[in-house]
């Protein structure tokens, strides 16, 4: 049966031709993008069962877990969504952006099987180290911030996982490599320049991850005596938003690749898009200075400058990004004459394919919740108010979750039906796993961003509504609490189903011809006219609805501000 | 058909550009450039703005001034009436020291701030609008010196929102500030 997931029907020279995309694809290349896609959902899986235990023990009403045992489950919860279901898909998806776009074979693919079992073995170390934290010791939660202590298998297993990455990302080098020494003149196509450009933004984050964490474990096992808690940060911080990055430039890789194969989206303008990627890859990586804002030893021009130079860089891209993507599916399907009205060619849509609603969901939940709370928190002196409250951790899961998470579960039900080749059991809950999911995600979501930010809720506490030694407390929110715990109670629930749509197709799916379910990429074709003249109008309009919500949350955000004390 | 799985045909640079995406760029940047100048603008007439000097200190020299902070004020049944407008406050796994410090209304205070272990928070409130909060990094080893000025009285609470160990939450000290 495991053998039977891993067979398509390869031609003599190795390749298949996918019917949906048309796109050549190399036996092996498919194999590992398999392989790294399961286990990135084995990633989900126990990220989702961590996902639970959190949430029972911060609704306090349920008040699950005492602190120790939470801030295990925390750490579990951050180390398994955050890095290992993201990672793994990620290198799946260089596979999939470099060697299966471009129509070659995977190079190197000891490099891809050595790569795989680094990460394997130390996602597995790291999960260990957290389960049997115990004093000195603490639960490393993300950032692990020095000189408070991990254990050293901890820091060890991250340092292997790092190296493992970069050499599983080296099949993908070597692809763009070869495809450039044999085609000098040839452009890659958009979606191997999104993963290239990933790719770049990846190795960057990881070399930072080594400047982390290797003088860390020599600083753990007593090898260096002291390590500074302000250089920790800033060295840190290159990993700990360098990979969140990667996600980001990999979400929108796919964005492009799912909007074009499933809903018949074009590119408006390569040079824009390109011109787009090509910001994230000088602007972006300064953005992680937004974790420093509230920060002593740091002068207000670094701050400012960093922020503002790197993160506007970054957030123009993303805002070109945020029209191009639609206006590609609103020029690509007014093309083909689908759909007349300002919003017609998106109600013509194939909402009924759970990979489209899932991906319209996540551009959209991202840019409205994740990308304009990203930007008010990196603001100087609007990070006062949101530091390390659970505002912050509303806003990551609405880029994380509601973003790269739910674009990825789109890939996932993608890859089933056109690399499995199996069709979705449980068709009717298929289809409504996105709307359901990404619903009570966005709910949960915008209740920590409330609680953060209307009545400081901290993040990372395991109890608020009682602080020995005072009367002071958290009750106040309570309320919001209960709508918090019960949306992210049934997002949950949408993350087994997908775990169970997912894995069940695999097991008991039947064979599917995969051209049934979604339409053959060729067979798009439109009347013949150039792309960029096509009305955009639709896009236009929510493009601007969206700045407006930009600029109302701006301003709310700069009043409250301006009504707290004096400081400095 | 201009996709992204193929390469683009012919000089992609110089193919057209819709004028509504063109329109869209020309408004996000300018939206950048007030993001960036409303920074800057802040930073020079606003009233929130995280600026001070920090000092590099050795935990054994910082437990000293807080230590002289004390004993230089005078102690009250509320709290600790600073001596002159310098008050020193710390965090500590898990307790902080120098609280509860009693302020009035609308003068201008130095807080010095730092950590005598690992990094800790330093997140402040009212009692009575939760809603108004402002959290500070403390690192161990530097010395933090911003101004404030509260011009409302209430009890101000303090707890630790960044994680420094299992007993991190019941982390709690309060600036009493009077008329
Ligand atoms: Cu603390």
């Amino acid at each position: 049966m495991i053998k039977e997931l891993f067979t398509n029907d390869y031609g003599p020279d190795g390749f298949r031709t996918c019917s949906v995309t048309g796109m050549r694809i190399d036996r092996t290349a498919e194999n590992f993008v398999k392989i790294f896609g399961l286990t990135a959902v084995v990633a989900l899986v126990m990220g989702g069962i961590s996902a639970i235990l959190v949430v029972l023990t911060r609704w306090e009403v349920v008040g699950l877990l005492p602190p120790d045992a939470f801030y295990n489950w925390l750490s579990v919860h951050a180390w398994n969504l955050l890095i290992f279901w993201m990672v793994f898909m990620e290198v799946a998806i260089l596979y999939v952006g470099g060697p299966m776009v471009l129509g070659r074979k995977l190079p190197a693919p000891k490099l891809a099987m050595v790569g795989y079992v680094l990460m394997l073995v130390s996602a597995i170390g790291i999960n260990w180290s957290i389960m049997t934290t115990s004093a000195p010791d603490q639960a490393p939660l993300l950032t692990s911030y020095a000189p408070l202590p991990s254990s050293e298998w901890f820091y060890l297993s991250a340092i292997v996982f790092i190296l493992g990455t970069v050499i599983a990302a080296l099949p993908f080098f070597a692809a763009i490599w070869q495809e450039k020494i044999e085609h000098p003149n040839r452009s890659l196509p958009l979606v191997a320049f999104g993963a290239f450009i990933t790719a770049i933004i990846a190795v960057e984050a990881l070399l930072g991850g080594l400047i982390t964490y290797i003088p860390t474990y020599m600083w753990r096992i007593g090898l260096i005596e002291h390590i500074d808690a302000a250089w920790y940060r800033q060295m840190y911080w290159i990993i700990g938003h360098g990979s969140q990055q990667i996600n980001l430039a990999a979400m929108v890789t796919v964005w492009y690749f799912l909007t074009h194969v499933v809903g018949g989206a074009e590119v408006v303008s390569e040079k824009v898009s390109r011109s787009a990627f090509i910001l994230y890859l000088f602007f972006i990586n300064m953005g992680a200075a937004h974790h420093l804002m509230a920060d002593p030893a740091l002068a207000a021009s670094w701050k400012v400058w960093n922020t503002s130079y790197a993160a506007y860089g970054a957030v123009l891209a993303s805002m070109i990004h945020a029209f191009a993507i639609p206006a590609g599916l609103e020029a690509g399907r007014r093309k083909r004459g689908a759909g007349k009205s300002l919003f017609g060619w998106l109600w013509s849509a194939p909402w009924g394919n759970p990979v489209f609603s899932a991906v319209i969901f996540s551009i959209i939940l991202f840019g409205f919740m994740g990308g304009i709370t990203g930007v008010l928190m990196g603001q100087m002196q609007l990070n006062l108010a949101w530091h390390n409250t659970w505002a912050t951790v509303g806003h990551f899961h609405a880029t994380v979750v509601l973003g790269t998470t739910m674009t990825f579960m789109g890939l996932v039900f993608f890859v089933i039906q056109t690399m499995f080749k199996k069709e979705l059991i449980m068709a009717p809950l298929a289809r409504i796993q996105p709307w359901f999911y990404s619903g009570f995600m966005a709910l949960a979501t915008l209740m920590m961003m409330y609680l953060g930010i209307l009545y400081g809720i901290p993040r990372r506490h395991a109890s608020v509504m009682d602080i020995p030694g005072t009367d002071f407390n958290f009750g106040a929110a309570e309320p919001l609490f209960v709508i918090f715990g019960i949306a992210a109670l049934l997002a949950i629930v949408g993350g087994i189903l997908f775990a169970g749509i997912s894995v069940g197709s695999l097991l008991f799916g039947k064979k599917l011809e995969p051209s049934s379910v979604f339409r053959p990429a060729a067979s798009w074709t439109g009347d013949g006219s150039a792309v960029h003249l096509q009305s955009m109008r639709g896009t236009f309009t929510f493009t601007l609805i969206f700045l407006a919500v930009f600029v109302i949350a701006y301003i709310l955000n700069w009043y409250l501000l301006s009504r707290l004390w004096e400081i400095g | 058909m201009s996709s992204p799985i193929h390469s683009p045909q012919g000089n992609w640079w110089i193919a057209g550009v819709s004028v509504l995406e063109k329109t869209w760029i020309r408004i996000s940047v300018v939206w950048c450039l007030i993001l960036f100048a409303s920074m800057i603008v802040w930073a020079s007439y606003g009233k929130q703005n995280q600026h001070g000097p920090t000092y590099r200190v050795s935990t054994s020299e910082y437990i000293q001034k807080v230590q002289d902070f004390k004993k230089a004020g005078t102690q009250t049944e509320e709290g600790i009436i600073p001596a002159d407008e310098h008050i020193y406050v710390a965090a500590a796994r898990f307790s902080f020291d120098g609280f509860p410090v009693v302020l009035k209304a609308g003068k201008q205070y130095q807080v010095h701030m730092s950590s005598y272990d690992v990094q800790h928070g330093l997140s402040i409130r009212p009692e009575h609008a939760l809603s108004k909060q402002m959290s500070l990094q403390l690192l161990p080893g530097y010395e933090w010196v911003l101004p404030m000025k509260f011009d409302e009285p209430g009890v101000y609470h303090v707890v630790c929102n960044e994680f420094c160990g299992v007993g991190h939450s019941t982390m709690h000290g309060s600036f009493i500030v009077q008329r």
